[in-house]
């Protein structure tokens, strides 16, 4: 395991010994130091003296050549056991005199070297001058001495030094044991208090509180925190449960408006489809009929013109001007068929759509019934480049229509105009066709639309009625929309989208 | 005849000099100069274990003079000795005696073989001057002498007479007595 995976408590009390031991080293190497030095130089300056007492002794064994009592002087030195060897030189640095007196000559320096004390070898050597104080140097004395001293120092220092450190140790790693409670048990508390919140998920838990440092404050701040997240759950669960039921309401109702959608649209789909092949029976009959009485209606037409032409003579005015009208009659009739089954083709056409240029269209339209009737002045004002998408065929019929309608109910108008434009209305482009003729009342604008509905007697506005229901079929087709609005002799306008 | 004596103690000096020691012939008279040699170190020794009274200089500056009477057996030994050696700014002299007539300043007085006075008569007349008096004469003590060297098997002893060196007001260091045998004087004298 790496250190910081320890416990906080080892580490704690592992960070505790470390100290202690480490100040515990430093100090004894310190003390056992001093002690060395110590004892060195107290060894140096004992040994210093030893020869400043010696050589003061020796002075007169040296000055008069005594050699029995320089003998004795030094054999004094059995005293001090670090003393392992000693001589005396005289003033021309012959040996003159050895400790121990069986000492071998060669054992010791020949002659004196320089003066002075120097380590050598594990001993230390002193060469002290021999003078009568402020006299002439009368020879040389020579010391050996061991280290012993120093070294059962170092054993002893080094012991006490040993012993201390380790009761030391066992004492600081007791206190660190007891005094580490002191931090770590708020933090262990904590912990455990932390682990038991996110393992049972008990908001209700509190960290115990052992005193008022930051670790108190840091538990306090801990519960308070607990506190919020208890109450923010109490909210959390309440609002959960105010929407659940939302939910389920809203649920509910949806429920049943998709249900009475469904049969609203079930029912919508059911009269669309009624309606569908009630309009393809009807378009299919209208056609037939159409088609069917052409034939007997040229008869009429054709039988009574041989009348005219042929039986003339017999017939009298009344019976000519009768026979003018069955004509004239016989004829709008086919002008109305074939109306009807213009409407039925453009329900019955398919598709073609593409990019048609309206402008250019109304322009050609406008062109058109100018040269129908050349003696009519009509102003036409054609906004230009206005395009749209759909079937050119279809879309010719659409703005004929139109315009034709246009240029009928504005006959009687003095000064005619009709305009043609463009404009956007909720981004979706939307045609307009305005004129300044007989316009109509809008309490009947429902009834514009409708196949053979007539505003105007035919005696005013020839038509058959079946214009503007053939344009509504084709801007349906298209996907578009088709409105008016008007006044009775303030003019019409319509609208188409597509 | 002093003269004589002179050349004559010279003379192994000399001889040991030029023949660098060696010859057996030789060997009593090197044995002399060698004896004298040491007494002449021993002699300018004395100067520094002895203590004199302050009326024995006439000056800071005086010198010290080591003094022969009698018979001079050190030749230039002496003087080789004591030359360029200074003891408490004092240096040292040499001077060399006849009778005791002629002994003004003197603070070790080595008595030798003198001419015509015997030693104990010197001795008498020296009494109370703080001259230390140092000779090789055996009865030295008893006839008022302080120290004496003694020839012991090839050794020089001393042996000294401190109440002499007391009366004469001269101060002996417990270290030169404790070198030196204590002689007790006998029969007259002190």
């Amino acid at each position: 395991m790496s250190l910081r995976d320890w416990p906080i408590k080892q580490k704690l009390t592992a960070m505790l010994l470390l100290i202690s031991g480490l100040v515990l080293l430093l100090t004894s190497a310190a003390f056992v130091t001093y002690e060395i030095v110590t004892v060195r130089q107290g060894t140096l300056k004992d040994l210093a003296t030893l020869a400043r007492v010696i050589a003061a002794n020796s002075t007169a064994s040296l000055a008069f050549a005594n050699e029995a009592d320089a003998r004795e002087i030094l054999s004094a030195l059995r005293a001090e056991p670090h003393v392992v060897a000693a001589a005396l030189y005289d003033g021309n640095g012959r040996q003159f005199s050895r400790y121990p007196a069986d000492l071998p000559r060669e054992a010791l320096p020949a002659t004196p070297d320089r003066d002075g004390y120097r380590f050598e070898g594990g001993y230390v050597i002193v060469f002290e001058p021999v003078a009568e104080a402020g006299n002439p140097r009368l020879g040389t004395l020579y010391l050996q001495s061991d280290m012993k001293a120093v070294s059962r120092t170092v054993r002893l220092s080094a012991a006490i030094a040993g012993g201390v450190m380790l009761v030391a140790l066992v004492a600081a790693g007791l206190l660190a044991t007891m005094l580490q409670g002191r931090i770590s048990q708020p933090i262990l508390a904590l912990a455990d208090t932390a682990a038991a919140v996110s393992a049972r998920q008990d908001y209700a838990a509190r960290a115990p509180k052992f005193g008022a440092d930051e670790l108190g404050a840091l538990t306090d701040a801990f519960n308070q925190m607990l506190d919020r997240i208890a109450e923010q759950r109490r909210a959390v669960s309440e609002s959960r449960e105010q929407l659940q039921h939302y939910a389920g309401e809203l649920e509910q109702r949806v429920a049943e408006r998709t249900r009475e959608l469904e049969e609203r649209n079930e029912a919508l789909r059911h009269n669309a489809a009624e309606l569908l092949a009630a309009n393809a029976e009807l378009d299919a009959f209208a056609y037939s009929v159409s088609h069917d009485l052409r034939a007997p209606l040229r008869s009429i037409d054709g039988f009574s013109q041989v009348l005219l032409e042929d039986y003339a003579a017999r017939l009298d005015d009344a019976g000519r001007d009768s026979l003018h009208r069955v004509r004239a009659a016989s004829q709008r009739m086919g002008m109305l068929i074939d109306d009807l089954l213009k409407l039925a083709r453009v329900t019955r056409a398919e598709l073609h759509a593409g990019i048609v240029d309206l402008s250019a269209m109304a322009q050609d339209v406008a062109t058109e019934l100018q040269r129908s009737a050349p003696e009519r002045r009509v102003e036409f004002v054609i906004a230009p480049g206005i395009t749209a998408r759909g079937d050119v065929r279809l879309l010719r019929v659409v703005l004929d229509n139109l315009l034709g309608n246009s240029w009928k109910y504005t006959a009687k108008q003095p000064r005619p105009r009709i305009e043609f434009s463009g404009h956007a209305e909720n981004g979706e482009p939307v045609y307009a066709v305005r004129d300044n003729g007989a316009g109509f009342d809008m309490k009947y604008v429902d009834k514009l639309f409708g196949v053979f509905q007539r505003l105007h007697a035919a005696v005013d506005f020839e038509g058959t009625g079946v214009g503007l229901a053939t344009v509504r079929r084709i801007i349906t087709r298209h996907g578009g929309r088709v409105w008016a609005v008007g006044a009775v002799d303030q003019g019409a306008t319509f609208y188409f989208t597509l | 005849m002093a003269f004589l004596r002179r050349i004559l103690a010279a003379a192994p000096l000399l001889l040991w000099a030029v023949g660098g020691g060696g010859g057996a012939g030789l060997a009593a008279q090197t044995g002399h100069a060698s004896e004298y040699r040491v007494k002449a170190v021993f002699l300018f020794n004395f100067a520094q274990f002895v203590d004199w009274p302050a009326d024995a200089f006439p000056d800071s500056t005086a010198p010290f003079v080591i003094g022969v009477l009698g018979s001079d057996p050190f030749g230039e030994l002496l003087d080789e000795t004591v030359r360029g050696e200074e003891l408490r700014g004092r240096p040292f002299q040499v001077r060399r005696y006849q009778t005791v007539d002629e002994i003004k300043a003197c603070h070790i007085l080595f008595i030798h073989q003198p001419a015509g006075d015997r030693v104990g008569e010197i001795l008498s007349r020296l009494r109370d001057r703080p001259i230390l008096t140092v000779s090789d004469d055996a009865d030295f003590a008893d006839q008022g002498g302080m120290v004496r060297f003694v020839n012991d098997r090839n050794r020089i002893r001393l042996e000294i007479n401190p109440g002499a060196a007391q009366a004469a007001n001269l101060t002996i260091s417990s270290k030169l007595l404790r070198v030196a045998e204590i002689a007790t004087p006998r029969g007259r004298g002190r």
